[in-house]
């Protein structure tokens, strides 16, 4: 065990990326921090039974039955956000099958470090606050064990993501299926709550079915080390799927002239390497955060609405461009050594988030102008300012990225790192807080239509100024080419 | 032709490439063998502009490659599977890299026509990306696909390993007719010395990135190659 956190303390001391490391690491302090703080915050509120986010009915008269109500769903959104967000364990697992490590040992040990993710301890900790300040006149033994139910079944969820691995399609449709009942519910036409309630308030009334989690927890733990146990040679589980291939040949994208020939293989890295299509899926779906800020606009007030529809435009961009030129570290030098001038690549990469901007801006129009012009304006507002400013901004922070994706091993079973780059988040902050800044002073001096203007007018000039940035944008990549080359030639 | 001039790369004060100079005259066939870490890949790297030089100059047709991108129309390489992208399908590389100099997907089509041979049927046609193509085949792709274009200056590293014996016969002949026939400069860095004094006119002998023998090839090449390494 101990020479295995040994080698993953090697592997994050001596990779290239070590300073982006330490910052984003600093950063997760902070987050886990931040996150501690919302659990205790959050847990103390609901505990006295006010409502955070529906402020107009003024408290909740059973606290404790209203949080069994939303228990399922919670449970439910947990294992999307697990999925999404959540760290597989990473081992190099390949180089250690052959060392004198029981395979057992080996799994375990990737296994058990999931146990103290933030994912858990923020649960367990707004759990804990939660109970100790609720107003219940009875048992406080049978509240105990209803807490330990509860904790059991977030780590039932907790292994249940590491055999998620690979399965997009399912999660999406848990997605999709808790936002219909959850719209239905408000809409009173179907409400799983009551149901939700039923079987977590059981847990309280008859703590003795505490078993049943416990039972449940076991068998999924060990299922997921029985699964990974019979996968774990280099022909099953750790073997790559050949899959048959088929040519793509998007030659309706030859109009961008010398760009396309690099948008071409974009569109084909998208559809053919798992990871840029989950991030591509990842920022679609954040078409759909302004619906978060508009379905609480009382708490979040007109910034907090901007700020959803902003999102909604830039998800692609944030996510996908985030990570631009990474996406080529596997073939960067040949990149560099082909016959094109490095501004010519660079202006295809920035086509492309221009490509993918207005596709999510079209699919924020579709669902949003059913809300009234304001919106459309928003989000025409939005995307103009993600066109004209961030763009740059995104495609200039990527010379300074240092990590190489690994395209090709992301199928094996535990080899896979998530889509999802907290660092590339953020970098995204200067880009947001600016046009918000804006937004909020400019809507409380004047009104919120000339505040979402003058975001536009600033992404308008920003368009104008192409040749500028671009200047600036070339300059520092060529700085950081020999830097990124060697970084890239490092697998881990 | 190429020149390194007074070409100096060191990590700390480790010295992996010192060459004061070497010029590579247009149309030569120019081998290099050394044993690992004797600067080949580095000198390469180097004419690429991959790597920065801690010292010195190189030039690929007059043109120092630090400071302009102009070589890369004429000039061409394959190093390591860096060199290749995964998720394309072989006939989507060739296609790419065509694209990228100027030829046309019917040209390449053509051109692919003579290497039906050396891709023995395991290649085009095949329902499969280059990430799931053998070790051996992801090399000929690569190979290959460097010709595309017809660049004056073709830069190969270590061509010859992990290519099954008829590939490596079939490659030679290739390389011979490039920089016999059609005035291509084209540099090879091989550990297999008979490889590489089949193919190259001119061999020059690396050692600690240093060079150590420059030598125009004959007969007695081989012998004197092979007689310097078994020297130690």
């Amino acid at each position: 065990m101990f020479q295995l956190s040994n080698l993953q303390w090697k592997s994050f001391f001596r990779s290239a990326s070590l300073a982006g490391n330490l910052f984003s690491k600093i950063m997760m302090f902070f987050w886990i921090f931040w996150s501690i703080l919302m659990s205790i915050l959050i847990g103390l509120i609901h505990a006295f039974g006010a409502s955070l986010t529906n402020p107009e009915a003024e408290n909740i008269a059973d606290p404790f039955s209203w949080l069994n109500k939303e228990i399922i769903y919670i449970i439910g959104y947990l294992i999307v956000i697990r999925y999404l967000f959540q760290k597989i364990p990473i081992l190099n697992i390949r180089s250690l099958l052959l060392t004198p490590l029981k395979k057992s040992t080996v799994i375990r040990y990737a296994m058990h470090q999931t146990i103290f993710s933030i994912f858990n301890l923020a649960l367990i900790i707004y759990l804990l606050m939660f109970s100790a300040f609720v107003n219940l006149e009875t048992d406080s033994g049978n509240l105990f064990l209803w807490n330990v139910s509860i904790i059991l079944i977030i780590y039932i969820t907790n292994f249940l993501n590491i055999l998620l691995n690979k399965k997009d399609k399912l999660v999406f449709v848990l997605f999709v299926l808790l936002t219909v009942l959850k719209i239905l519910e408000y809409n009173m036409i179907v409400d799983l709550s009551i149901y939700s309630e039923m079987i977590f308030y059981s847990f309280y009334e008859t703590p003795i079915l505490v078993f049943v989690p416990l039972l449940l927890l076991v068998y999924t733990y060990y299922y997921v080390m029985m699964f990974f146990r019979n996968n774990l040679s280099i022909d099953t589980g750790l073997s790559m799927k050949v899959k048959e291939a088929k040519m793509n040949n998007f030659d309706w994208l030859n109009r961008f002239g010398s760009a396309a020939i690099f948008i071409k293989n974009d569109l084909r890295l998208i559809t053919r390497a798992k990871r840029a299509r989950s991030t591509t899926i990842m920022g679609t779906l954040f078409v759909f955060y302004g619906f978060i800020f508009m379905l609480f606009g009382d708490v979040y007030g007109e910034t907090g609405e901007f700020f959803g529809l902003f999102f909604s435009t830039a998800g692609f961009m944030f996510t996908f461009c985030g990570m631009v030129p990474s996406w080529d570290s596997k073939h960067y030098p040949l990149m560099m050594c082909q016959n094109i001038t490095y501004l010519d690549y660079l202006k295809s990469k920035w086509y492309l988030g221009i490509i993918g901007t207005l596709f999510t801006t079209t699919l924020a129009l579709i669902i949003y102008s059913y809300f009234g012009l304001y919106y459309v304006i928003v989000l025409i507002c939005c995307s103009l300012y993600n066109l004209g400013i961030n763009s740059y901004m995104t495609l200039w922070s990527g010379a300074f990225n240092r990590t190489a994706i690994d395209l090709e091993s992301n199928k094996n079973a535990f080899g896979d790192k998530k889509s999802f780059n907290s660092k590339t988040l953020l970098l995204a902050f200067p880009q947001l807080v600016f046009p918000m800044l804006i937004f909020y002073f400019v809507s409380v001096g004047y009104d919120r239509y000339i505040a979402a203007y003058c975001v536009g007018v600033i992404g308008i000039f920003g368009i104008f100024l192409r040749n500028i940035f671009f200047k600036i944008i070339l300059k520092t990549y060529k700085s950081q080419k020999y830097s990124a080359l060697s970084a890239y030639k490092q697998t881990n | 032709m190429i020149t390194f001039k007074n070409l100096k790369k060191s990590y700390a004060k480790n010295v992996v490439l010192d060459i004061d100079l070497l010029e590579i005259p247009k149309g030569q066939a120019f081998g290099l063998v050394g044993n690992n870490g004797a600067g080949k890949t580095t000198m390469f790297s180097c004419l690429l502009d991959l790597i920065k030089p801690t010292k010195g100059i190189v030039t690929n047709n007059e043109i120092n490659v630090r400071e302009s991108e102009d070589w890369k129309t004429f000039s061409s390489a394959y190093l390591d599977e860096s060199f290749l992208i995964g998720y394309l399908m072989p006939e989507e590389y060739f296609y790419f890299i065509g694209e990228l100099r100027n030829v046309k997907e019917k040209e390449v089509n053509e051109f692919l026509k003579q290497f039906e041979d050396l891709f023995n049927g395991e290649i085009l046609g095949g329902k499969k990306y280059i990430r799931d193509l053998s070790k051996g085949n992801q090399k000929k792709v690569g190979i290959v696909a460097a010709l595309i274009g017809s660049p004056s200056v073709i830069i190969l590293d270590e061509p010859f390993a992990n290519l099954d014996p008829t590939t490596q016969i079939r490659l030679k002949k290739i390389i011979k007719k490039l920089s016999t026939y059609n005035r291509v400069t084209v540099l090879i860095s091989s550990h297999d010395l008979q490889d590489v004094t089949e193919v190259s006119e001119r061999i020059v002998l690396l050692e600690k990135g240093k060079i150590i023998k420059d030598i125009k090839t004959s007969k007695k090449t081989l012998k004197e190659l092979e007689s310097y390494f078994t020297k130690e």
